[in-house]
């Protein structure tokens, strides 16, 4: 939309090389307005949510010495997590000329800023105290797991949204984008990595403490980020005048159910060294226990049945194309692993260090009313970029790039054979 | 391990220290479980038999040192102090010289938790707070399993149980200090751990790192009956912080000893200066065979469990 007839349209603001259009928010249909409306109403219940824990304290939450972490930190590993597909997509493109994610590029690299900034809400909002977060910046401690992840967050929101810019606007040309996914890559990996330590460096907390944290973390956030985006280009489809080529689902719903295989590979590892007579550790035994018979059940078994029945769906080449099955996998995949982060968020305070037993953590109505206020915040942001911005990637995105048609290869190649087993 | 036991001859405490490096390696498989170390004994032996404390002193009750070393050299060495901002925390007196450690005595506590009441009192912990410096575990005999271990008995005194109280230990690695993103809390150069309550960001990442649940949230605004408050102990500033035992700073830099130490009925608590090769902690440690919680995690707890 940065051609010529955009800017003599009425309402297209100029700024900073991009073009908001907020012309088309008057023209935005009753429809999104309610949804607006929907959104609006979320973040208001979810500041006075916020207005209470200002006043009233701590004691409002339902998080104790025992689970002095709650929602807000499943919230953040689980943000982050989904954060990751877009990076995903955008260096892909960049680094590996897979041309096919190209239409996704902004909305993927939109997506992974908001979500990221949601992560970091989610932190601030659990402080007392903001404004003591200067400290953070003042004195932060190296040898502290949280200065890494806290710094990693706001750094990758920063290019994140710089690299938005970079795609829009088309400034730099494809060098620049280059560039900017050779920053963006390694942020990503050090933000996910951070993160995991922020659990894995516990010697207190026997589950977390496990160097295999930190690839569970990558591919998790990998399988859901991804799963995330499928999801939300299908809705963005449907919704908008945005289309994106069957042979795009494919290649996502390929790479997907690698991502899946490898994250539940990893997993059932770890717990099968929790569990081998010649590995098992009392303490580490006794907390595993409860995810398969005791208060987590019901969060972590799912993690597992979701996870394999995600991965089931997506395996089978002959249905891997079909929207309706990606769509489903992904959906699963991304509820199984927010219940893999509230389990392992549980993981480490089911029992506390003294070995006393603390129990299933239920976050209270004022977490919950928080949480659901910063996520339609972000949803917000997205459905408000999705009219203002210029999203959708045109067919020259200015980098130069000559946009290859897969789907016109896919069907030489693969249709011909595939179709008649679908039919039969 | 009675007092008796203490006495051994310079081979058998060899073959002890042997038996012990085998045993420490078995007990890092097995997990939370402390180890039966001969902490005095070791730096001795690995120097020059001549330095081995005099068998005779030990029995005697007065122990005299044969070397000019203190035998608890190693751990003072290693206790320093970490993330110290170079002075003294607001609410404290400057640290001495000393290198505070506790020892308690497992065959002697009772369960009773006088030294947990003494304890809310003196520091001015909130009684609508919901939580305690000090835990005290009835344990199952057998074995250190904290795992079936009950903080939550009604009364102590059980004849088929032992009680074990759990506290800050003020580690010489501590791991809450290291996990503190702001540097909110460090170890002075006395040993102790303390926290700032101005500058807690209440992130509670301290409360996730410390192998030993000694750290406490302030979830609601502490309240203590006007009459009890103790004007030396801040109250007001702990509301919405972490905070934890500080080894009764405000008592113990001024010559007194701990709240809990005084308050225990049997004498189960010994607080005291390890610098002081003479003093009850350093003495205890040095002639019975004493251990440390979770020993094998490296955190170097500065209280001592003798039984
Ligand atoms: S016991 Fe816990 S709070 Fe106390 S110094 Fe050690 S790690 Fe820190
Ligand atoms: S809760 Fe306070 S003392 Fe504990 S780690 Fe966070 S800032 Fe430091």
């Amino acid at each position: 939309m940065t051609d010529a007839t955009a800017k003599s349209r009425p309402g297209v603001v100029r700024f900073i090389g991009v073009d908001f259009d907020f012309g088309a928010l008057k023209a935005a249909s009753p429809r999104y307005w309610t949804w607006v409306g929907v959104l609006g109403a979320f973040m208001a219940v979810g500041a006075v949510a916020w207005l209470v824990y200002m006043t009233h304290g701590g004691a409002v939450m339902a998080m104790r010495d025992g689970t002095p972490w709650g929602l807000w930190f499943t919230n953040y590993m689980y943000y982050v997590g989904l954060a990751a597909g877009g990076l995903v997509v955008y260096a892909s493109v960049h680094l590996f000329g897979a041309e096919q994610f190209r239409p996704l590029s902004r909305l993927a690299v939109l997506l992974a800023g908001v979500l990221v900034m949601l992560a970091l809400l989610g932190i601030v909002t659990d402080m007392e105290r903001p404004w003591r977060a200067v400290w953070m910046l003042l004195t932060p401690n190296p040898t502290s797991p949280f200065v890494y992840t806290g710094s990693a967050a706001n750094i990758y929101m920063i290019i994140c949204f710089v690299d938005l810019w970079v795609l829009i606007t088309g400034k730099g040309g494809h060098k620049l984008a280059l560039t900017m996914t050779l920053i963006a890559l390694p942020a990503a990996i050090y933000l996910h990595t951070t993160t995991a330590f922020v659990l894995s460096m516990n010697k207190s907390r026997e589950l977390w403490h496990s160097a295999m944290m930190v690839p569970i973390f990558l591919t998790s956030a990998t399988a859901s980020g991804v799963s995330l985006l499928l999801i939300v280009a299908y809705i963005v489809q449907s919704l908008t005048k945005m289309k994106f080529k069957p042979s795009m689902f494919r290649s996502l719903s390929t790479l997907l159910a690698t991502v899946m295989i490898i994250d539940l590979f990893m997993l059932v590892v770890e717990i099968l060294s929790i569990f081998w007579p010649t590995s098992a550790e009392p303490g580490h035994t006794i907390r595993m226990m409860e995810f398969f018979t005791g208060t987590y059940t019901w969060f972590f078994v799912p993690v597992l049945v979701l996870g394999g029945t995600a991965f089931a769906l997506l395996s089978r080449r002959k249905t891997r194309h079909l929207p309706a099955v990606q769509i489903t996998a992904a959906s699963l995949y991304v509820f199984a692993v927010f219940l893999k982060r509230y389990s392992l968020e549980g993981m480490g305070f089911v029992r506390d260090p003294l070995g006393q037993y603390i129990g299933l953590y239920v976050p209270s109505a004022v977490e919950i009313f928080l949480a659901l206020g910063i996520l339609a915040f972000g949803m917000l942001l997205v459905t408000l970029a999705l009219k203002v911005l210029p999203i959708e990637v045109p067919e020259d995105d200015g980098h130069g790039e000559p946009v290859i048609d897969y789907d016109a290869e896919f069907n030489a190649a693969a249709r011909a054979e595939l179709e008649p087993e679908v039919a039969s | 391990m009675s007092h008796e036991n203490g006495r051994v001859s310079a081979s058998e405490e060899t073959a002890e220290f042997k038996a012990t490096i085998s045993r420490r390696q078995f007990l890092q498989r097995v997990g939370i479980v402390a180890g039966l170390v001969v902490v005095g004994a070791i730096p001795a032996v690995l120097t020059s038999p001549e330095t081995l404390p005099s068998a005779d002193g030990a029995e005697s009750g007065a122990p005299t040192l044969a070397s000019k070393i203190n035998p608890l050299q190693h751990i003072i060495d290693q206790d320093q102090p970490v993330n110290y901002p170079g002075k003294p925390v607001w609410y404290a007196d400057p640290a001495g010289n000393q290198k505070w450690a506790m020892v308690i005595d497992v065959k002697a506590c009772v369960g009773c938790r006088k030294c947990v009441y003494a304890c809310v009192k003196e520091n001015n912990i909130g009684r609508n707070s919901g939580f305690t410096y000090i835990k005290v575990l009835e344990m199952e005999p057998g074995s250190v399993d904290l795992e079936t271990s009950n903080a939550n008995y009604t009364e102590g005194g059980s004849p088929d149980k032992w009680y074990l109280p759990v506290q800050c230990m003020h580690c010489a690695k501590p791991t809450c200090v290291y996990g503190c993103p702001v540097k909110a809390t460090w170890k002075e150069p006395d040993g102790i751990v303390l926290i700032d309550y101005n500058k807690c960001i209440a992130c509670r990442n301290c409360i996730v790192t410390c192998p030993y649940a000694a750290r406490h949230f302030n979830w609601v605004d502490p309240e203590v009956p006007k009459a009890e408050i103790n004007p030396k102990v801040p109250l007001q500033q702990k509301s919405g912080v972490v905070e934890k035992c500080t080894f009764c700073v405000q008592r113990t830099r001024n010559g007194m000893t701990t709240a809990c130490t005084e308050a225990c009925p049997v004498g189960a608590r010994k607080f005291g200066d390890l610098n002081d090769p003479n003093s009850d902690v350093s003495v205890l440690i040095r002639t019975r065979r004493a251990f440390r919680l979770k020993e094998d995690l490296g955190s170097g707890p500065m209280i001592w469990y003798v039984g």
